[in-house]
């Protein structure tokens, strides 16, 4: 019989598993705030925007909603995180950013400096 | 070479003891000989934890960490990582701990640089309706470690010896609190999650729940396990709707996956947990309120002792910690007490969490090592208050704590150094105030709110603070009379003596601290009828200075036909008929109305 602490690292093993499937492991994995002060900010439109983009054969993203991050005063949040690349973090997405970091960001890889948060 | 690096060097006092400010120097030769300066930013960060490896560097992207750095390691770390990409093996730190993992993404970022992430370490950078997410950042190990290698006493030493203490605000140690539960004999116990956050302005533990609600989860069961409960109930207050969905979810999944229910990870150990809701009154964050109401009756506090540790919800022993606290038990059990107690101060270990309001550029949620002084937070995290205004205080505590003026900017924070500065730590609301807001406006903010959330059960709270409030609302609508200060401070002290619970022993805090350092605010309201941030409405006189152009504008806008003048010409205020709503002030396009 396997100890409780064996049968996690099996568990983990399984999720990450899982999480691999959901294709985690895609060029670029984009995180949307959505915790209530996000929501708040109009972070839910910007999470439409991501996903109807996706729905419409947007690929190689892996998206995935975030909780808050701490940064209040500018959010919503978003970050678009790459293997081998400094994670990068915008503030302040509304439908309009959003839609510019899809065709700029996520198609084009241009990191869109002026919206980032330092 | 096309990445662009950034380096954050750990800035605490270990590392710079050990030469980190003298590698950081070095450091920036390095990128200048090799024409990088503008590829590279350093960053200075505060403890990252790793005291025993320092001095610390962290390299972006990757979260490469290296230790133990001496000089002739700068050029090689340039030459090959910076340059050729290449880090390097040897002096790299291998650490898959739990802390700082927000650093991976958030690290490079001035805001958060100054910060350390114990409780919020998922926080912002996992899904937390995902049990997935957790697990794959070694979620329910801590539990797993537990139940497989510690007994309870063993995870109750563990949390004694690092120093953890209430995070709720009144600072008690948690480790002895789970030893007196533990030692009681009765069953069946309970544990509880003191999530009915209700200060005004505070929204650490909502954030907390709603970033990373399995922490939550995985520090009850540990609790459980170590008090030898079966039973645990978040008491979650019903405006937070976000937060009672994830945990909710939390717990359902945490329990498909045998992390929770009989038998957990196939061992003799059952834990269950259930959610009862709050309806916002803010007396149901002290525990015997909190208990009260659970069970179903007014939620008022009773006498202490005997404590909910003895005699607590039904009548059984009770382990009743705040969110924060919780979250912090799994990254004790599994990065250790060893670990833990080398962050904060002698008496304060490990992290707070803060929200950071007011005005200050940088609002937000934050968390920092006990030690931090409360000019880091408010100038290098906060970014220092907005339109170049003067900055006049700092409010901790929420409505049980106090306002400090500039002296005391640079106290390390920590229970006992804030309580000696006539504050609190309170559960973490930090309001940053500046030279516009009036003090005696603000103690009456405050005292309104404890006064309307009295519980009413005793009479100093309810009588004490409502005439208290009296006198306050009196200064500021300019009827204030001499003795009113030292009536103000006499009830008090009084209320502050006789009250029954945490609520009525700390609604003075607000009035009487502002008293203590801005008490010639409060005596220019009282003897000169004057405001002199501008705010107390009924102390101004409206007044209509030269630059007026005789446009009109203000005499149709008053609603009380206080103004008159003829086109073109100065206009003038009549002061008996004015009710000083502003509206002149708001509508002059001239700025020729003045507040005096």
């Amino acid at each position: 019989m396997p100890t409780p602490l064996e049968l996690i690292r099996k568990k983990r093993a399984e999720a990450v598993g899982r999480i691999v499937g959901k294709g985690y492991l895609s060029t670029k994995r984009v995180y949307v705030g959505m915790a209530t002060c996000e929501i708040a900010a109009g972070s839910k439109e910007v999470m439409e925007v991501f996903q109807k983009a996706i729905s419409r054969g947007l690929t190689d993203v892996y998206l995935s909603q975030k909780g808050c991050a701490g940064r209040c005063n500018l959010e919503p949040t978003v970050e678009v995180i790459e293997a081998g690349k400094s994670p990068v973090k915008y503030g302040k997405v509304d439908k309009e950013r959003a839609q510019q970091i899809i065709e700029r960001h996520l198609k084009n890889g241009e990191v869109i400096q002026e919206w980032t948060i330092d | 070479m096309t990445a662009t690096y950034r380096i954050i060097v750990c800035d605490g006092t270990s590392c710079i003891n050990k030469g980190s400010r003298k590698l950081t120097d070095l450091l920036r030769q390095e990128l200048d000989k090799h024409g990088l300066t503008d590829q590279v930013t350093i960053g200075l960060s505060g403890c990252l934890g790793m005291c025993d490896k320092g001095p610390i560097m962290v390299v972006n992207p990757g979260y490469t960490i290296y230790g133990g750095l001496t000089e002739s390691d700068i050029p090689e770390i340039v030459e090959e990582h910076l340059v050729h990409g290449r880090a390097i093996a040897r002096l790299a730190i291998q650490e898959d701990h739990l802390y700082n993992r927000f650093f991976r993404v958030f690290g490079d970022a001035k805001f958060f640089g100054h910060q350390m992430r114990i409780t919020l370490r998922n926080c912002g950078i996992i899904d937390p309706e995902s049990i997935d997410d957790y697990l794959s950042l070694r979620g329910y190990e801590a539990l797993a470690k537990a139940i497989t290698e510690m007994t309870p006493q063993e995870v109750i030493a563990e949390v004694q010896q690092a120093g953890l203490r209430g995070r709720g605000g009144a600072g008690f140690p948690t480790g002895l609190k789970w030893k007196f539960t533990a030692a009681e004999k009765a069953s069946p116990k309970y544990v509880i999650c003191n999530a009915d956050e209700g200060d005004p302005g505070a929204f650490m533990d909502r954030s907390a729940i709603e970033g990373d609600p399995h922490t939550v989860v995985e520090g009850m069961a540990i609790g459980g396990y170590a008090i030898g409960a079966s039973k645990g109930i978040v008491y979650i207050r019903a405006e937070y709707p976000l937060a009672i969905k994830r945990i909710t979810k939390a717990i359902e999944d945490a329990r498909a996956h045998g992390l929770l229910g009989d038998h957990i990870l196939g061992s003799d150990f059952s834990f269950n947990i259930e959610i009862r809701l709050g309806a916002g009154a803010f007396v149901c964050g002290e525990e015997t309120a909190l208990i009260h109401s659970i069970e179903g009756s007014r939620g008022m506090p009773r006498p202490r002792p005997p404590y909910p540790s003895v005699v607590g919800l039904f009548g059984q022993p009770t382990l009743i910690n705040n969110v924060e606290t919780w979250a912090n038990i799994p990254v004790i059990v599994l990065d250790g007490a060893n670990w833990f107690k080398t962050v904060g101060t002698e008496t304060s270990k490990g992290t707070k969490v803060f929200a950071l309001a007011g005005k200050v550029v940088n609002t937000g949620l934050i968390e920092v090592p006990m030690g931090t002084t409360l000019r880091q937070i408010i100038y290098d995290v906060g970014g220092g208050i907005p339109f170049g205004k003067k900055f006049k205080a700092v409010q901790t505590g929420g409505p049980s704590g106090g306002c400090l003026p500039e002296q005391y900017l640079d106290t390390a924070i920590d229970y006992e150094s804030l309580a000696k500065a006539g504050s609190i730590m309170g559960s973490g609301g930090m309001i940053v105030i500046d030279e516009d807001s009036c003090m005696v406006d603000i103690a009456k903010f405050f005292l309104e709110f404890t006064q309307n959330e009295s519980c009413g059960k005793c009479t100093p709270c309810r009588e004490g603070t409502k005439r208290m409030l009296d006198i306050l609302t009196r200064i500021t609508e300019g009827r204030g009379k001499p003795g009113d200060i030292e009536k103000l401070e006499r009830l008090g002290n009084m209320i502050k003596k006789a009250s029954l619970c945490g609520l009525g022993q700390s609604a003075p805090n607000p009035v009487l601290s502002t008293i203590k350092n801005f008490r010639e605010e409060y005596e220019e309201h009282i003897n000169e009828k004057h405001c002199r941030a501008g705010v107390c409405k009924k102390l101004l006189t409206y007044q209509i200075t030269e630059k007026c152009v005789g446009c009109g504008a203000c005499r149709k806008a008053c609603p009380v036909n206080a103004i008159s003048g003829s086109a073109k010409n100065m206009h003038v205020i009549d002061q008996d008929k004015c009710i000083k709503c502003s509206a002149c002030f708001n509508t002059c396009k001239f700025d020729a109305i003045a507040k005096v």
